[in-house]
């Protein structure tokens, strides 16, 4: 059975995040996951907190007051220090990345206003720099292009939306088809984007239809191998700001993050090992030894002193519910919070209502380690980060990434701490 | 005040409104008929999609079965488009009692539907995820039917034939002058106008509502009991054929394969207003577990949605309170209220079920025309409404087929439901609706298992894009979807389904952030 430092069950943000800090401290870091997670789906921006569940201008402050009215709230492990702190270890990271130039702006100070492929006034705090530009509170026009061969986002609706807004913004809608594909999916495009005959193509069909004032918003689709070259030969081809609006998933800037994420691990010196599930775990008293893991049909074991559980919520498969209402954490079968006695109401009947299981989660305490119904602390050795844990509703308040990045730093931070301490009591260096 | 005229006037656009309006349509009169909402929006479109083979009914109810095994054997002549030849499997569980079977063959050899004993081990080749603890099977003549295409089929076939169909036009009063009914003030639904439309003949196909369209002749104690069944689609044809339980019936005990799904069913309980019928996590819970008896594994199946119907069951107030709404005969009736209550002009039909929907639209059409003393004999049974006319059963890979042929060249909108962009585009142009709820239903669109996640907005933006939505409509229509959606889904949240639905919470509310679209609250 081979061994590591640590394990990390998870390649989302929080897993990868994760990964990623502890291997530059020397680690010796696998990660284990089912599959690439939740990154390669939504928008690419780091939200820190949007709605609070008025719109939030200044994240940082508002999570301040956040904490404090909800300590249950999985921001209240990390505080508002910590985000900031994650934050621009992040951008660094990105900014140093395989795809640099390319990089995050932004910070946890403000939100931008960024414009959604249905034209909201969505609030973000870090977001690619090929984003930046479609910032709403900057009062210019905005020509929205969008192409009829990419079903996942509709420039028209969008710009529809926003004029009824208070923005002023139309859409145009390109012929172009890459490769002669009538159906081609937002990866497609950027791979298309990658190539400079294909940029050339669009410019030469969009600039005579912008206008002077105009900025100029596509698709989030600017290329995967080299998004800072498409996007600033765009800008400079075309003359004005351009920008970036996320569109349905595949998310190609989601893409950008979990490549440049994943090569930094692995020049660090992680490995990551996909289609591979965790089943369980060895432990001995409140120390989990080893963990039970299928690939493919084959059965194995890992031994780890530290393990970082970041197997994502309900839409990652690391929480599932079965038809009994019975709740269960998938890879280390640990006790899950917030969900209503059986025969008790789950969900509320209208869609925007607060449903009484939306909190659902794993409970941890200070130290990121799971705790039972009673709060007492299960293992010494697990810390769960990300979108596993309880008390917090990200999609409504516009906070996933953010608690993502910034638990899955925080647990990293918790082990490093722990392992020095450990090593220095036993006259060992890191590991 | 803008009027119409009619010979008559058809209130109802379920299957037995549309099955008049065809009926008289072919028949030479000159019919309106109007719904409240859409076509099949009522009963119709949330019933279970069982075309009878009537051996549900033979030992308790032989009047009604007799009524399905003649149906059942025309509607596959007719409609041949809208049904599915499935089958049908009568079995006994082991909850069940062996000796039923043998009550069960007698009434079907005294009802003259061809039922056939096969050996189990048979049974379960034809059907391997069948419980294997069964007993005795039957074979019997039992089908699917897509209520939707049927009540469109013959709503289009009475506009072939002159009638015309106005759906989102409500009833709002009828006319009475002295001892008969002589039209009604409808109210278009979308702009408010109202309308009179004077009709020598009025009939009342409004199913569950029949006695409050009654009540507005001033016809009192025409007693329909609302009967509420609930039915879940599960994500997969976890059987090819319709399973029936061999037992007297009772909840949960037929599950139709119709589609891609399988649908089981169904609850009766007494519901006091056909348009309050909530479903309950409880009665979720018991349709899971009746669904294990028939195929094991039922509760580890994706189910996909829940919903529930009304049943127009009729209850005349001279015959007194029934005690279980099951118990009241499952055959149709029609109310002549020139001799019930002395107003001519209005008949209503009440009881009934989907098989049967050509016989009584025949009844009632007769019942006029005896009330006006024309001759015009029935046709229904011998002519093919729009779609039907090759006479070739539906089958379930005619979609996949299809689509194969313009895989190249088409963009495919809804993943799971299989709809190309021209397709979606020629529906809403054909339908003239600017409803993403109306073409959720008239295609299934969002219907598959991920509920809308991906076609929706594509589906807004290409009504968007036709020029079908502005603005304030796509943001009200994205939300109506969206609040339509969560009431099939909510109850049955669990596994994969429960996956999906955070899955669309992201799409949705992170990705689109459409709660936060102007006038989105147009829709509430
Ligand atoms: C469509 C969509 C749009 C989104 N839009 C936004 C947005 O606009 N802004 C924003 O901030 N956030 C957004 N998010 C949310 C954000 O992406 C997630 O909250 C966040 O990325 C979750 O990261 P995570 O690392 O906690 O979990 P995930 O990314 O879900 O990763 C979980 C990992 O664990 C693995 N796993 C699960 N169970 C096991 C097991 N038993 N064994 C092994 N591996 C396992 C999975 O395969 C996966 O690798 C969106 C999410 C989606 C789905
Ligand atoms: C749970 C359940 C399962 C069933 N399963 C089956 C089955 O498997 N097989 C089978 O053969 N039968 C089945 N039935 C029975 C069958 O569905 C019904 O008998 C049939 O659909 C009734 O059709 P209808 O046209 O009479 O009523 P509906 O379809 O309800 O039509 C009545 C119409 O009147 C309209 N209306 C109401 N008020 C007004 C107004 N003021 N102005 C204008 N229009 C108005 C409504 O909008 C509605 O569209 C089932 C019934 C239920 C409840």
């Amino acid at each position: 059975m081979s061994h590591h430092d640590v394990v990390v069950v998870g390649t989302g943000l929080a897993g990868l995040t994760a990964a990623v800090r502890l291997a530059e401290d020397g680690a010796r870091v696998l990660v284990l996951a089912k599959g690439v997670g939740a990154t390669h789906l939504s928008a690419g921006t780091i939200d820190v907190l949007g709605y609070a569940p008025e719109r939030v201008d200044r994240p940082a402050e508002a999570l301040g007051a956040l904490v404090d009215a909800r300590p249950g709230h999985p921001y209240a492990l990390v505080g508002a220090g910590g985000v900031a702190a994650a934050v621009d270890w992040f951008k660094a990271r990105i900014a140093a990345g395989p795809l640099a130039p390319y990089a995050y702006a932004g910070g946890v100070e403000e939100n931008l206003l960024l414009p959604t492929a249905v034209g909201v006034a969505r609030p973000s705090a870090v977001v690619p720099e090929t984003m930046a530009g479609g910032d709403l509170r900057r009062d210019a026009a905005i020509c929205i292009v969008g192409f009829r061969a990419l079903k996942d986002f509709h420039p028209a609706l969008a710009a529809d939306m926003l004029t009824r807004a208070g923005v002023r913004a139309r859409g145009v809608e390109l012929d172009l088809v890459p490769e002669g594909r009538v159906d081609v999916n937002a990866l497609g495009f950027a791979r298309a984007f990658d190539a400079p005959a294909f940029r050339a193509e669009v410019k030469a069909q969009v600039v005579a239809q912008l206008g002077v004032e105009e900025r100029a918003a596509f698709p989030a689709v600017l290329g995967i191998a080299d998004p800072h070259g498409a996007w600033t030969e765009l800008e400079h081809g075309l003359g004005r700001a351009v920008f970036e609006i996320p569109t349905l998933p595949p998310s190609v800037p989601g893409m950008r993050v979990h490549k440049s994420l994943h090569e930094t691990l692995r020049r660090a010196g992680g490995r990551v090992i996909l289609n591979a599930v965790v089943t369980g775990a060895e432990h001995r008293g409140g120390h989990v030894s080893a963990l039970r893991i299928r690939v493919g049909l084959r059965e194995e074991r890992r031994g780890a002193d530290w393990v970082v559980l970041a197997t994502g919520g309900l839409a990652s498969g690391g929480i599932e519910l079965d038809s009994r209402w019975k709740a269960r954490e998938t890879a280390l079968g640990l006790p899950v919070t917030g969900v209503p006695e059986p025969g008790a109401e789950r969900f509320r009947p209208g869609y925007f209502e607060d449903h009484p299981m939306a909190r659902a989660g794993v409970a941890v305490d200070h130290g990121l380690r799971p705790v039972d119904g009673g709060g007492e602390r299960l293992y010494e050795n697990v810390l769960v980060a990300g979108a596993t844990l309880a008390g917090a509703e990200p999609w409504r308040e516009k906070c996933g990434d953010g608690l993502s990045l910034s638990t899955g730093y925080r647990a990293a931070e918790l082990v490093l701490a722990a392992s020095t301490a450990a090593g220095a009591a036993a006259g060992v260096a890191g590991s | 005040m803008p009027t119409l005229q009619a010979e008559l006037l058809v209130i109802g656009g379920g299957a037995t409104g549309a099955g008049v309006a065809w009926d008289a349509a072919l028949r030479g009169f000159d019919v309106v008929l109007v719904d409240r909402a859409d076509l099949a929006e009522g009963t119709s479109g949330r019933f279970h999609g069982l075309l009878h083979s009537g051996g549900r009914y033979v030992v308790k109810d032989p009047v009604a079965a007799k009524e399905c095994v003649a149906e059942n054997a025309i509607l596959r002549r007719v409609i041949p488009d809208c049904i599915e030849d499935t089958g049908g499997l009568f079995v006994t569980t082991p909850d069940d009692d062996p000796a039923y079977g043998d009550r069960f063959l007698a009434g079907c050899r005294a009802c003259s539907l061809p039922a056939e004993e096969i050996d189990v081990a048979e049974a379960l080749r034809r059907e391997p995820r069948l419980n294997p603890g069964i007993r005795r099977a039957f074979l019997v003549p039992d089908a699917s039917i897509d209520a939707w295409k049927t009540v469109w089929s013959l709503a289009r076939g009475a506009s072939a034939h002159g009638a015309r169909i106005l759906p989102y036009h409500r009833v709002i009063d009828l006319h009475r002058e002295e001892d008969a009914v002589t039209g009604a003030r409808v109210r278009n639904e979308h702009t408010g106008e109202e309308l009179d439309i004077e009709a020598g003949f009025t009939i009342n196909a409004s199913g569950a509502w029949a006695a409050q369209i009654a009540h507005m002749a001033g016809i009192e104690g025409v007693g329909v009991i609302p009967g509420k069944g609930i039915m879940i689609a599960m994500n997969h044809r976890l059987v090819n054929t319709v399973i029936n339980r061999c037992t007297m019936p009772a909840d949960g005990d037929i599950l139709v394969p119709i589609r891609t799904v399988s649908v089981i069913g169904t609850t009766d309980s007494r519901s006091a207003d056909p348009d309050e019928i909530p479903v309950t996590q409880a009665e979720v819970d018991q349709m899971l577990d009746d669904g294990e008896r028939l195929v094991p594994g039922f509760r580890e199946a994706r189910a996909l949605r829940v919903w529930a119907g009304v049943r127009p069951l009729f209850q005349d107030e001279k015959a007194g309170a029934v005690a279980d709404t099951r118990d009241v005969s499952r055959t149709h009736a029609v109310v002549d209220h020139r001799e019930r209550d002395g107003v001519a002009g209005l008949l209503t039909m009440s009881g009934g079920k989907l098989t049967t929907l050509r016989l009584m639209a025949q009844d009632i059409v007769d019942a006029m025309c005896a009330q006006l003393g024309a001759e015009r004999p029935c046709r229904t049974h011998a002519e093919r409404p729009p779609g039907n006319e090759d006479g070739e059963p539906y089958s379930l890979g005619s979609r996949l087929r299809r689509r194969e042929a313009t895989l190249q060249d088409e963009q495919l909108i809804c993943e799971c439901e299989l709809i190309g962009r021209s397709r979606l585009e020629q529906a809403m142009r054909r339908r003239g609706t600017t409803d993403l709820d109306d073409i959720r239903r008239s295609m299934r669109l969002g219907m598959g298992p991920c509920q809308g996640g991906f076609c929706i907005y594509r589906a807004t933006g290409i009504l968007h894009g036709v020029g079908r939505l502005d603005g304030a409509e796509a943001s009200a229509s994205l939300h109506g979807f969206l609040e339509e959606r969560w009431k099939g889904v909510w109850p049955i949240l669990y596994g994969d389904q429960l996956r999906q639905a955070r899955l669309d919470d992201w799409i949705f509310q992170g990705l689109l952030d459409v709660e936060h679209l102007p006038d989105g609250e147009l829709a509430a």
